[in-house]
This record gives C-alpha cells, sequence and structure tokens, in this order.
C-alpha cells in the first residue's frame, strides 16, 4: 500500500519546536498576570490563547509523523546546509544587515541621510554596479520622499 | 432620503474626493499588479498618512485603492503568470494559458467587465443589506457578538494556509500581540514582560506594516531576479456579445463572492477559489479544458473576488468585524478618525455608509476606464525590478511606522514583525489570520468579559444562554459543524453516505 507523505521543508522542524518554545513563554506570561486566573478575569484571555497556541503547535509538531525530509537531503547536517544556502543567502543577508543598521543610523545621522545611503548602497548592490544611476535614483526618491510625506501628506518624518 | 443621496453621490459630486477615488483606483491597480506590493500593504501604511485628513478624503483614497487592487492582481497573473494578489491566483489557471495563446488583451478586457460587474452587483448587496443587518446587530448581546468573532476567527483558521494547526496558531498569535497593554477593565499590564514601552500595547498598524510590508520586502528577495516573461496585448475591449454569454455565470459567481466576502475572516483569495470550483463543477461545455484557457476560469474568479469587496464591507459596517485584511485595516482608519465602526456607525454617522457605497461603486466605474486603457503604461511599470522596489518598500515601512507616534521604538518593533513574518510565511504560515487575530482578540475578551458579567460570572448561565436564544443557539451550532468539519467525522460521514 503506498502512502503519500507531504513533503517538510529544511529547517522546518526546527522552526516548528521553536514556535513551541514560544508558546511556553507566552503560557508563562499570560500566567503571571493573575496566575490560576477565574473565568472573568485579566488573564483568562491571555491563558486561553495562550493554551491554544501550545495546542496547536504541539499538533503542528506531531504532523510531521506524516511528512517526510526531501529525499534528496542526506542527514542532520545536509539539511542544516540546504536551510541555510535557501535562506542566508548573501543579498538576504546583506539586505537584513543594512535595514537594521539604517534603522539604527536614522537616530544618530538623520533621516534624509541615512534613507539616501540605504537607498543608494542597497541599488548599488542588488544592481550588480551602475553607481551613477543607482546614486540618481535614490537622490531623486529622497525627493519624492520629502515632497510627497512632508509637503503633501503633512506627517512627521524621523 | 435627500440625505441619503446626498451622501450616496457625495464622491461622484466634490471635484476632490472624485479626484481622490480616481487616483486610489489608479494606484491600486498597480499595486495589486506588481508582484510583491499589496493592497493590504498599501493600505495599511496610507492609515499612517492618513491621519490628519478628512476622513472622506481618507476614505475615498483606500476604497479606491481597495477596489483597484483587487483587480490589479488579476493583470500579472494573466501577462506573467505571477498573481499580483492572493485573490488573483485561480485566476492565473486559465488567464495564463489564454496569454500564451495570444488572447492575453482579450483575457483583461473580459476579466475587467466582469471585475467590474462583481464589483457593482457586491455594492448593491451592501447597500441593500447592511442596514437591515445593522438594525438586527442593535438587538445583540454581547455573547453573540462575541460568538461571530469566534466563528470568524474559527473561518480564518480553517478556510486559510496549508493547515488548520497553522491557522489556527496564527489566529492565536495574532490574538496575544492584540491583548499587550493594560487591561481596558482593571488596568492591569498583561504580557508586558515588566516592560514600560508596552504598557500601552503594539498600535496594530505597526504590526500590520511589519507583516504585510516588511516581511513581504524580505520574502520578496527570494526572487530578486526572477525576469518575467513578456506577452503581445491587443484588442483589449470584449465585444457585447462574449459578456453577455458569460453574464449569467458571472451574476451566480458574483453572489458566492458576496457572500464569502460577507463571512468574517474571509476575502477574495477565498471567494475566487469557491467561484472556480462552481465554475468547473457547473459549466459543462467550457470554452477550452479548465486549466487550459477556458474563459468560464477567468470570469468566475474575477466575478468573485470583485464581488468579495461589498461583502467584506457588510460585517464591517454592521458589526464592527473585519470581513478581510484590508477592511480590518480600514477599521483601524475610521476608529483613528474617532468613529466606531459597527451598528452605532450607521444611526451616529450614516453619512459614512451611504458615501463608502457610493464611492464604491464610482471605484468600479473608474476600474472600468482605467482597465480597458493605459495596458503599454502598465506593461512598463510592472516590470520595475525588484531591485529598486524592496529598499524603497523598506523605507516607506518605515516612515509610515513612524508617522503613527513619531516613535521609533515602533519603527523597531515593525522591523521586528518583518523579520518575524518574513519566517512564518516561509513556514507556511498566512498573515491575514494573525492581523485578524490582532483586530478581534480585543474585541473576544470584552464582549467574553461582559457576556460573563451580565450572567453574574457562572459558567452555567453562560452556557445556557447559549442554547437559550435563537441566535446564539444557531451561531453556536454553526461554531461546532465548522469545527465537527475539521475532524475525521467528515470523511467518515463522507463514506458512509457513498457507501449507501
Amino acid at each position: 500500500m503506498s502512502q503519500k507523505f507531504e513533503r517538510v521543508q529544511a529547517g522546518e522542524k526546527v522552526f516548528d519546536w521553536l514556535l513551541l518554545l514560544l508558546s511556553i513563554a507566552v503560557l508563562i506570561e499570560a500566567y503571571r498576570i493573575d496566575g490560576i486566573p477565574g473565568l472573568n478575569s485579566p488573564g483568562s484571555f491571555p491563558m486561553g490563547l495562550a493554551v491554544i497556541m501550545l495546542a496547536s503547535s504541539l499538533v503542528i509538531l506531531a504532523s510531521h509523523r506524516h511528512k517526510r525530509r526531501d529525499p534528496r537531503i542526506r542527514n542532520a547536517r545536509h539539511e542544516f546546509q540546504v536551510f541555510f544556502h535557501e535562506h542566508f543567502q548573501p543579498h538576504i543577508v546583506v539586505f537584513t544587515l543594512f535595514a537594521v543598521a539604517y534603522l539604527a543610523a536614522i537616530v544618530w545621522v538623520s533621516f534624509y541621510i541615512s534613507t539616501f545611503f540605504f537607498l543608494a548602497v542597497m541599488f548599488i548592490y542588488f544592481r550588480q554596479g551602475r553607481v551613477v544611476s543607482s546614486l540618481i535614483i535614490a537622490a531623486v526618491a529622497i525627493a519624492v520622499i520629502y515632497g510627497l510625506f512632508t509637503l503633501v501628506f503633512r506627517v512627521y518624518l524621523p | 432620503m435627500s440625505d441619503t443621496f446626498s451622501y450616496l453621490l457625495m464622491a461622484w459630486l466634490d471635484p476632490q474626493l472624485l479626484l481622490l477615488t480616481a487616483v486610489g483606483t489608479l494606484a491600486g491597480i498597480y499595486v495589486g499588479a506588481i508582484p510583491g506590493l499589496s493592497v493590504t500593504m498599501a493600505a495599511s501604511i496610507l492609515i499612517s498618512f492618513t491621519f490628519s485628513w478628512d476622513i472622506n478624503n481618507a476614505l475615498a483614497l483606500m476604497v479606491g485603492i481597495y477596489v483597484g487592487g483587487v483587480y490589479g492582481g488579476s493583470r500579472t497573473a494573466i501577462l506573467l503568470n505571477i498573481p499580483g494578489a492572493p485573490s488573483a491566483v485561480t485566476t492565473a489557471f486559465d488567464g495564463y494559458p489564454l496569454a500564451q495563446r495570444g488572447e492575453a488583451g482579450r483575457a483583461i478586457g473580459l476579466s475587467t467587465v466582469m471585475s467590474v460587474i462583481g464589483g457593482l452587483l457586491g455594492t448593491l448587496v451592501l447597500a441593500g443589506t447592511a442596514p437591515y443587518l445593522a438594525d438586527m446587530a442593535l438587538e445583540f448581546a454581547p455573547r453573540d457578538y462575541f460568538l461571530i468573532a469566534v466563528l470568524g476567527l474559527l473561518l480564518v483558521s480553517t478556510l486559510s494556509g496549508k493547515s488548520l494547526a497553522r491557522g489556527i496558531f496564527s489566529v492565536a498569535l495574532g490574538g496575544i500581540i492584540g491583548l499587550v497593554g493594560m487591561d481596558m477593565v482593571t488596568a492591569q499590564p498583561r504580557l508586558t514582560m515588566g516592560s514600560m514601552a508596552l504598557m500601552g500595547g503594539i498600535h496594530y498598524v505597526v504590526v500590520m506594516i511589519g507583516l504585510f510590508g516588511a516581511a513581504e520586502a524580505f520574502y520578496q528577495l527570494h526572487n530578486l531576479n526572477r525576469v518575467p516573461v513578456k506577452q503581445k496585448v491587443d484588442k483589449i475591449i470584449p465585444p457585447l456579445k462574449m459578456v453577455l454569454k458569460y453574464l449569467p455565470l458571472s451574476v451566480r459567481t458574483s453572489i458566492i463572492g458576496v457572500v464569502v466576502g460577507a463571512l468574517p475572516g474571509t476575502g477574495g483569495d477565498i471567494a475566487s477559489l469557491f467561484a472556480y470550483d462552481h465554475a468547473k463543477r457547473t459549466v459543462k461545455n467550457p470554452s477550452s479544458p479548465f486549466g487550459e484557457g477556458a474563459y468560464e476560469g477567468l470570469v468566475a474568479p474575477e466575478t468573485a473576488n470583485n464581488a468579495a469587496v461589498g461583502g467584506a464591507y457588510v460585517p464591517m459596517l454592521t458589526l464592527g468585524m473585519p470581513g478581510d485584511a484590508v477592511t480590518a485595516v480600514i477599521i483601524g482608519a475610521l476608529v483613528i478618525h474617532g468613529l466606531n465602526p459597527g451598528p452605532m456607525l450607521m444611526i451616529e454617522t450614516p453619512h459614512i455608509f451611504w458615501f463608502t457605497v457610493g464611492n464604491l461603486a464610482l471605484a468600479n466605474l473608474f476600474l472600468l476606464l482605467f482597465g480597458l486603457t493605459g495596458i503599454k503604461v502598465f506593461s512598463k511599470v510592472v516590470e520595475v525590478p525588484k531591485a529598486l522596489m524592496i529598499p524603497l518598500i523598506l523605507v516607506l515601512c518605515v516612515v509610515g511606522t513612524y508617522s503613527i507616534n513619531s516613535n521609533m521604538m515602533e519603527v523597531y518593533w515593525m522591523l521586528g514583525f518583518g523579520i518575524l513574518g518574513y519566517w512564518l510565511k516561509v513556514f507556511g504560515f498566512q498573515m491575514g489570520p494573525i492581523i485578524l487575530g490582532v483586530i478581534l482578540g480585543p474585541l473576544l475578551d470584552e464582549t467574553y468579559r461582559q457576556a460573563m458579567s451580565s450572567v453574574g460570572d457562572d459558567t452555567g448561565q453562560f452556557l445556557l444562554a447559549l442554547v437559550a436564544n435563537p441566535l446564539s443557539l444557531v451561531l453556536t451550532l454553526v461554531i461546532v459543524l465548522v469545527l465537527l468539519s475539521q475532524t475525521p467525522l467528515k470523511p467518515w460521514v463522507k463514506r458512509r453516505l457513498s457507501r449507501q
């Protein structure tokens, strides 16, 4: 008898374990509101939702019994390599790091300067060169952001 | 009556509102069409920019974006086989084969006309049913609101995503995020981890921008260098004979779209799936086999997803419950402008309701205009490289988040939700249920506690009230049926019936 198995992505099981840990942390935090809560208390609903999170994350983990790893993945080490290759590609890592640095820089260097540098560097990196056009597009983008948000929408910028 | 008409025609007669609706619809078509941008993302970011605007101006722009965006997704589904929006996934099944056959123009023209028919029928249903439903809703007890919210969240969990458990987890996670902060009744801190910064809660717009904007930007990095295959487009306007041929199917699927759209928590994506399935089952002799370029397979989802827009407004305006993720965002916009979505909206501010109805009809007419013209410009715009788009989306998310409260901490939260959303998306979790959980979680908490207080915190009395009141009983039974449909009982009953 042949049985169809759903494929599990590289790293999916670890992620689902992390969700279980998150659910436990939420449950502990919900418990801290007022211990074992009464049915009509501030903690009752958070506790209920935390229990639902915990139960569903356990079901998600249990569902791995009906899933199989990609046959091309040989072992746990190979799975880690595949996961790393898929989700930690250089451009994803670079973009994430620059995004964090950009948010940190807004406070220190001002919004316009940090945004210009972020856009220019990302454009140049993603487009593999083309420095002049990238700088021009970044400058135009800054001008549009200023015109649109400061003059038209009248919102406060960082 | 004359007041109703003046509210209804407000957007049609005021040049500024007319312009904003037109701009919104046009922008919506492009936002919906460009893979990586979504209507929910645009609406979430727009909320923060339209804080200081007059409510009618803000709504006109959002209605336009919503109507245009739901349609716009079909353009790239037909031309590039890349659905611009989840509601256009089924459109690609037959739309792209039509484009490959050299009938892209005809497919776009027909989908435009059918989207407008669906959109107008949905608006008609909204105008006809919402006032009566709002009157009924005034009689609803807190436990009924509680049950409707539970039903909505249950439907979201069951109908979206690749598994029920993932759907339920997402909804519960959203609910937890929505409950962070001080309890509204006792002022007790909840889920704040002792942080003062979290006492005021996490603004739902921050969560929305993070999950729909930043997360999508990160996710699109996987397809950074994907180059779409271009199709030749000509003969856009469909012949009248063709429109009339598919009219009965479009009316049927409009009804499906409105009904599915009106269920709290569902939306155009689910409506289009149901409609496609209906077309497959009922059309005996399609123009081509389904999946190989059947016009019926294009008409059904396109009509249904636009009809679902009117449907999604029904629970939003009458019960204060979002029909889908975009209406969840629009609820946020109404609340920010000091309005109270729900049955009281019809009594306190009826002009908002009738203005929305008139505005939806107007946006659909603009959709017809913009949908059948400017295809050459459109083809150029959707080719904007992701290398430029992705960093710009992140900057927009930063600007949008900061403009809510001028608080950098919220910008960091937004990025955190963006990264969380990215990983959830990677492993098959959907963002819609999380957002609906964020919106409906506090509502559930409030109505549940009100319902319990009304029976003196007596669980027995609460359970008795669920079966003693006819409406509560119907809602409870529907919830039980939905739950049972997700258990092994359903296949067992099917097997028994087929044996008999």
